[in-house]
């Protein structure tokens, strides 16, 4: 009985081992069904698109940095060159926790605050997310000594060799070189049939930056296999980069170290030019800034630089705009001619004042008692702002703004440097727009002595002179004279030929005598001149002189306790003559006195630039 | 002495002298052959994944000798021999996992490892064989219907061993023991009402139950869901072995060349993820033959439990093959992104000597009790 109960219990357990062993089997066999079917998609249906991931897992496009271009000098001596320097780069995309590491490196002190740029974490979505990207550069022996001891802690950093810029003349042609840096975002995004690598090196200002294109050469590519921690395999293939053009500056060195010791750090500019070509040969900016320190090839704090009140950073060259002062009395003497209000002969009295009508408010000159009897000569040679005050009055700054603008003021030269101001040369719509007033006859007044409204900069100033040494051609201005091996032709910028030959010819020995004459404002310069030349100088207020009580002299004694309010001075001029060869523009901010300040300095760089051409 | 031995057992032994044939040797030549084909070439592939250190691959070569050594020796024993066993050496597993949560084995991350000087070895891999064994032994130890209180005794042994290894923490091996523990006691037939209460309950309790895994482990979870949304951490292992076993395409690109596995994108490509490496350098076909193997194993094992003599045997065999089955597919699911990555290695490919050795000592015993044909 017993027996046969356990027989029918077991074929019962038996039976239902069968039946729960085939529902675990169909159980566990549509859930295996999912990851078959997960499978074959993978290695079938979007096998494709896992190839392609994995090639982008292993495979790495890097890109191999060119040669930057040099910049020489015209007789082929090197100014800018690229030197080797290590840098830490990191590989975004194999790096767990990118902030984190930036603090452990700067923790164990391998690269400090000033070293470590900016991390583009934006960039990685947009460009390859594979491209390594510089954090720090020009590393110390010391560090790089650290790193290498602790690189394991990092195996997404490495170090790696790349060429920097470095200005072998350091300061002295900081403004016309210029800078490279680490690209920026923008940058990358802006640039139209280039494609800029992450850390590329791109011109920040500067020939570095107008002639980017000319010296950034082609990117080369190697692509490499990697393994996880973006360590190189094998290399794939490889194209060669492309080296990037030497550029030659038109600039005469020994003229610029001169030009920049004269200034000797005040603020100011000068600008020197052949006004046969328009090539720049000096172009000084006070103060100025070791270009190295922004390369990163030289150290020094950029904050420092940055925050200087008096910016060296401010190209006042080409960027600053100053009042032209009596230096515009040349231009409006020659419009006055060409307009038939005065010829040669035309005297007027100047009493030291000038009034439009008898209740008028005094328009004084710079002269208390005034310069007697003047005719254009002599009110150029002496610089008498009355005769001025009058004929402005006469033209109308209709005239005065069209005609000035034949000489380039309020115009861009396109000199191939970056940032150019256009100054401002006012007429009636200007002011309605920029002040919101209509324009009085006391504006031209002013505008007639070159302070109030209007404002050049100096190498506007210097074009403008240029045409008078020309008689009548203005050049467009350069910096770069030869790309390569290909010469860069001079090219008319401006053409005046309203004027008559006799009155750019008395124009000149009117400004000849204002150095020659003993009653010219720069008569001074006799004692040093070398070379004939011909200028004009200007003192240009920063404080108008308005109290009629106080005598010129009395009234500027006050304003000039404040050192920044003092005038300016300014000086332009050319030589020698005849046959000019050097157009020279010299302006000391506060410098107060442009016969004797400014006026010397455009000497000895004329007689110095001459005593080498020669 | 020879009158004691059970008849099978005499039978056997004095036809094998008589005359020699590779069934008798081997009892289950198609079983043995699969097995051994797959553990050669996991030796192969191990080669591969572990960035070809033959270190590696001698030492699981030693395991995977003593592992067939053991799995000859146990399946020449009678079931009657060891079935009895099973429950004290149950006993004996415990003490070990209870002994490796006091006193961790210096050197590792996790507290899994008994340090025998020696030999160094898992009990939570040992505990996976003894468990679902005592469990089978246990519910057939006589002729009598299973008790409630039978049940509760097993569920009670499988629910206190897995926690025991979940506390290592382990929560791949330890899902892995509650799934070994169950399958017998399922299979056994355990009662549906109690069993379908017993779902609902776990179902309901499941928030808390998460609450009990460590940050860690639900991160494992949740980027299953969604692997991409952490591509450098934890989505990483799952994203970069699909890209592997995709790109391997139909034909894979050849031993060795797989470029995920030889530059290392594959996380643990040498224990976890080693199916990840077969799906790179073998491809779909490579993936489809050893997937192969493993059915002939099943279909010989479980055709073994269905012809097995004993209940105990039947029980057993079945639910050795069923955990085998389990081992792949969890391995294999989460390799391809359909299942949280647990951590459970291929069953006789991973590297990890306890768990191949319990593997073969497991098939052991389900060729030791397979009904000898020889009469």
């Amino acid at each position: 009985m017993s027996e046969f109960l356990n027989l029918d219990r077991e074929k019962e357990a038996q039976t239902k081992l069968t039946n729960r062993s085939t529902f675990l089997l169909v159980l566990v066999g549509l859930f295996g069904f999912i990851t078959l079917f997960q499978l074959v998609k993978l290695t079938v249906l979007d096998s494709g698109l896992y190839t392609t991931i994995s090639d982008e897992n292993r495979i790495v496009r890097v890109p191999i940095y060119p040669s930057r271009g040099l910049i020489k000098l015209s007789n082929g001596e090197i100014v800018t060159e690229n030197i080797v320097s290590q840098a830490l780069t990191i590989s975004p995309s194999k790096t767990k926790d990118i902030e984190q590491t930036l603090k452990e490196l700067k923790e164990n002190l391998i690269i400090n605050e000033i070293q470590l740029l900016a991390y583009k974490e934006k960039s990685i979505d947009k460009k390859s997310k594979y491209e390594r990207v510089v954090i720090a550069e020009n590393l110390s022996q010391q560090q790089i000594a650290r790193f290498s001891v602790e690189s394991d802690r990092w195996p997404s950093l490495s170090i790696e060799a790349r060429l920097m810029r470095f200005n072998l003349s350091g300061p002295i042609f900081s403004h016309v070189l210029g800078y490279v840096g680490q690209i920026s975002l923008e940058e990358i995004e802006d640039s139209i049939n280039f494609s800029y690598p992450l850390s590329f090196q791109i011109g920040k200002s500067g020939v570095e930056k107008s002639y980017e294109e000319q010296m950034r050469g082609g990117v080369g590519y190697k692509t490499i296999e990697v393994d996880v921690h973006g360590k190189e395999i094998r290399e794939l293939t490889r194209v060669i980069p492309k080296k990037g053009s030497d550029i030659y500056l038109t600039l005469d060195k020994d003229l610029q170290e001169l030009a920049r010791n004269e200034l000797a750090g005040r603020k100011g500019a000068i600008v020197a030019l052949d006004p046969n070509t328009g090539f720049i040969k000096a172009l000084v900016s006070g103060p100025d800034f070791n270009p190295n320190i922004f390369n990163k090839t030289e150290i020094g704090d950029l904050d420092i630089i940055f925050n200087d009140l008096e910016s060296p950073l401010f190209n006042r060259a080409i960027s600053g705009s100053y009042p032209p002062a009596s230096t515009i009395k040349p231009f409006i003497g020659l419009l006055g001619l060409k307009e038939g209000e005065i010829d040669w002969n035309t005297t007027i009295e100047d009493e030291g004042f000038f009034q439009l009508n008898e209740e008028g408010r005094k328009y004084r000159g710079w002269k208390e008692e005034g310069h007697g009897q003047v005719n254009l000569a002599k009110s150029i040679i002496e610089s008498s702002d009355v005769f001025f005050y009058q004929l402005a009055t006469q033209l109308t700054v209709d005239r005065i703004a069209t005609f000035l603008k034949e000489f380039g003021f309020g115009l861009k030269s396109g000199v191939d440097l970056y940032a150019e101001a256009e100054g401002i040369l006012p007429d009636r719509k200007w002011k309605l727009g920029a002040i919101g007033e209509s324009w009085f006859v006391g504006d031209t007044v002013n505008m007639g002595i070159g302070q109030g409204y209007i404002s050049s900069t100096p190498l506007q100033l210097a074009l403008a002179v240029s045409s008078i040494a020309t008689r009548g051609k203005i050049y467009k201005p350069k910096v770069v004279a030869k790309v390569n091996e290909d010469l860069i032709e001079k090219e008319i910028f401006l053409e005046i030929d309203s004027i008559k030959e006799s009155d750019w010819e008395k124009l000149e020995s009117s400004m000849v005598s204002v150095i020659s004459d003993w009653r010219g404002t720069a008569f001074n310069l006799n004692e040093i001149a070398k070379n004939k030349i011909a200028g004009k100088t200007g003192t240009a207020q920063i404080k108008s002189l308005t109290d009629e009580e106080l005598t010129v002299k009395e009234e500027y004694e006050d304003i000039r306790q404040e050192v920044s309010n003092r005038d300016h001075a300014l000086f332009v001029g050319y030589g020698p003559i005849p046959e000019p060869k050097l157009t020279v523009v010299v302006i000391v901010e506060n410098g107060e006195s442009g016969s004797a300040i400014a006026a010397p300095i455009a000497q000895r760089l004329i007689d110095k630039y001459l005593s080498k051409n020669n | 002495m020879s009158n004691k031995a059970p008849l099978d057992y005499q039978l056997n032994t004095s036809f094998g002298t008589r005359k020699f044939t590779l069934s008798k040797l081997l009892i289950d030549p198609i079983l043995v052959f699969s097995l051994l084909t797959i553990l050669i070439f996991g030796l192969f592939v191990l080669f591969s994944a572990s960035g070809q250190t033959v270190v590696m691959v001698m030492k699981q070569s030693i395991y995977v000798a003593i592992g067939l050594f053991l799995m000859f020796f146990i399946s020449r024993l009678d079931q009657s021999v060891y079935k009895s066993f099973f429950m004290h050496l149950f006993w004996f597993g415990l003490i070990l996992l209870v002994w490796v949560l006091l006193f961790p084995a210096e050197g590792y991350k996790t507290d899994r490892w008994i340090d025998l000087g020696f030999i160094s070895f898992q009990p939570s891999e040992v505990i996976r064989l003894l468990l679902p064994l005592a469990a089978a032994s246990y519910l057939t130890r006589n002729q009598k219907r299973n008790t409630i209180k039978d049940w509760v005794v097993v569920l009670v042994a499988i629910l206190s061993s897995s926690f025991l290894i979940f506390k290592q923490p382990d929560l791949g091996t330890a899902l892995i023991v509650l799934a070994s523990g169950c399958i017998p006691v399922f299979l056994a037939g355990f009662p549906l009402l109690i069993l379908i209460i017993l779902i609902m309950v776990v179902i309901i309790s499941s928030p808390f139950l998460w609450a009990s895994l460590t940050p860690y482990m639900q991160q494992r979870v949740i980027t299953l869901f969604n692997p991409e949304s952490d591509l450098l951490g934890a989505g990483w292992n799952i994203s970069q072995s699909k890209t592997a076993i995709g790109s391997g395409g139909f034909w894979g690109k050849g031993y060795l060349n797989g470029t995920q596995s030889q530059l290392d994108f594959i996380p643990e490509s040498h224990s976890d993820f080693i199916f990840s490496v077969i799906g790179e350098e073998f491809g779909f076909l490579g993936i489809f033959l050893l997937l192969m193997l493993y059915g002939i194993i099943l279909y010989r094992v479980f055709k073994i439990a269905l012809n097995s003599s004993t209940e105990f045997s039947r029980l057993a065999a079945t639910s050795i093959g069923f955990i085998f089955l389990i081992y792949i597919w969890i391995n294999v699911s989460m390799t391809v992104g359909t299942l949280p990555v647990v951590g459970v290695p291929l069953p006789l490919i991973s590297q990890g000597g306890t768990s191949i050795l319990i593997h073969l000592v497991a098939f052991g015993f389900v060729l030791s009790m397979k009904r000898r044909q020889t009469w």
